[in-house]
């Protein structure tokens, strides 16, 4: 009885995994979507080849919507809003998507297909969004664990970008991966330098793409990216400015600060920088030179856990003790903090107790 | 024991592809069931269950993020680093959601050995007894985080908290 039960259980799902590999067979080589109209902010019209996913179609036209999974539905990032032609949601859309966005048609572009006309909503600043491909041009080590990544643009020769954004760079094949990824990291060079972009990336235990920076990545090397990205900018009022990092957090903070003393942006900042030892700590030499460029910037490292051979005098403790000690009230101040989610949500606790405005608070989580 | 028609499609789940860009399986041609087995039989060997071993990863990686993304010391002999990377991960065995993609790194420095987990490590092996394939990228030996945590008789029995 068990054994006629098993067999037909057996046979059952024999028959409809079959019957699945069948769809997906016929539907990538059978299936003829032919053209279809993708209209973008209801003013901009694309004829595409019907039948791959919307993320991948949309980068053929070139229009990259941010993604840092490379389309496999596991980041969650490649939001877009499709007002019509998209169908129901996949299971597979549905972790990333949350009620209030389900009932604006929020949809994830690397997950649905494109089978006929779409009418989307993109944000307006992905048009200037744009693929480049690069030379390697130095590496340098920051600390034991954070790598300095300067590409030289090749094609097109030259980025437009916000100090504080982030690009995507695209790890080709290699040991640990046979198709190429996508990760996201924020851009630490001043985009005045139009021709160049720089990258800080802290090694991740297990990471596809931090190994390949650490382990495989030398000078001279080409690689693509595309960018930018991002609405983490200064903001542009007269309000103190708080900067809150640690580890490779430093990045869009150095850019921030860079575009700063080159425009002659001289309004009150303090930046915190939390690492654990001495041996965490990089860039030192480069924050006091701005501290001279800005006279009203002041850095202020901090030591979690010094060693006792770093003989530190500067302050020391978890980065949210070191911000509560030294900040008075937050009422005329705006805050820009980049790290791990943990320490973000920490240290928005921390500015929120101090009287910082919580939508004055612009924050890059790693997570 | 023969593998059920439900094991097999949480093994499809975690081929390369699905769910993750290298799947969870690594180059283990063993069925679901059988790696589920064999890593169950290691683990009552050791004398210990699936939950202590989660409980002392989940204790130990609550006990990181109090270092905000630095190492910190954790008594009487770890330093633990909790590392977050953009995006999370849905289990293979389905529920709870997206499970966020967090790196623990224990350091033991009594033994100066360290051992790296993610948060969905911690869910497979509480929830399911699964440590992910021979030659998968995450896999973790049972033997090696008993070893390397420290995990103590008494905490061998332990079940996980709430």
């Amino acid at each position: 009885m068990i054994s006629a039960l098993m067999i037909s259980v057996g046979a059952v799902s024999g028959i409809s995994a079959f019957l699945a590999i069948l769809m997906v067979i016929a539907d990538a080589t059978i299936a003829n979507y032919g053209e279809v109209k993708i209209t973008i902010n209801g003013d901009k019209e694309y004829e595409v080849k019907g039948g791959k996913p919307l993320l991948g179609t949309l980068m053929e036209q070139e229009i990259f919507i941010p993604s840092a999974c490379g389309g496999r539905g596991s980041c969650g990032l490649c939001k877009v809003t499709v007002k019509e032609g998209a169908g129901q949601y996949l299971p597979t859309e549905l972790p990333w998507i949350s009620e209030e966005e389900q009932a604006e048609n929020v949809r994830l572009s690397c997950q649905i297909k494109v089978k006929n006309d779409l009418s989307l909503e993109i944000p307006e600043e992905l048009f200037n969004v744009k693929e480049f491909q690069a030379k390697i041009a130095k590496v340098r080590e920051l600390t034991h664990d954070i790598k300095e990544v300067t590409m030289e643009l090749v094609d097109p020769p030259e980025i437009n970008m916000e100090p504080g954004q982030f690009v995507q760079l695209r790890i080709p094949e290699y040991e640990l991966t046979d198709e190429p990824v996508y990760r996201a990291y924020s851009v630490a060079s001043n985009p005045s330098d139009t021709k160049h972009v720089e990258l800080e990336i802290r090694l991740v235990p297990n990471g596809i793409a931090t190994t390949y920076v650490h382990n495989y990545m030398r000078e001279g090397d080409e690689i693509i990216f595309n960018g930018p990205y991002g609405d983490f900018y200064l903001r542009e009022t007269e309000r103190e400015i708080i900067f809150i990092a640690g580890g490779s957090g430093m990045a869009p903070i150095k850019s921030i600060l860079l575009s700063m003393a080159e425009k002659g942006i001289n309004r009150r900042a303090r930046y915190f920088f939390g690492a654990r030892s001495k041996k965490d700590l990089f860039l030192v030499e480069e924050m006091r030179r701005l501290e001279k460029e800005l006279p009203n910037f002041e850095f202020i490292p901090a030591l979690s856990d010094p060693e006792e051979e770093d003989q530190w005098e500067g302050e020391t403790g978890l980065i949210t003790d070191v911000v509560a000690r030294n900040m008075e009230s937050g009422e005329n101040t705006e805050a820009y903090l980049c790290g791990s989610p943990g320490m973000i949500d920490a240290c928005i606790k921390v500015l929120s107790d101090k009287g910082v405005p919580d939508e004055l608070t612009y924050f890059d989580k790693f997570g | 024991m023969k593998q059920s028609p439900q094991l097999k499609q949480v093994q499809e789940n975690m081929r390369p592809g699905v769910l993750t860009l290298h799947g969870f399986l690594g180059t283990d041609r063993r069925d679901l069931v059988e790696i589920l087995e064999d890593d169950e039989a290691e683990v009552r060997r050791i004398g210990t269950t699936h939950r202590a071993i989660a409980a002392k990863m989940t204790a130990l990686r609550d006990r990181g993020k109090e270092g905000l993304g630095e190492f910190i010391k954790v008594e009487p002999n770890f330093e633990v680093r909790v590392d977050s990377v953009r995006g999370g991960i849905p289990s293979p065995f389905g529920g709870p959601g997206l499970i966020p993609k967090t790196n623990t790194t224990v350091r033991n420095t009594r033994l100066s050995r360290e051992i790296v987990y993610t948060d969905i490590n911690i869910h497979l092996i509480g929830e399911h007894g699964f440590y992910e394939g021979k030659g998968s990228l995450f896999r973790l030996e049972p033997h090696e985080l008993v070893e390397i945590l420290e995990i103590s008789p008494e905490e061998q029995q332990t079940e996980l908290p709430g």
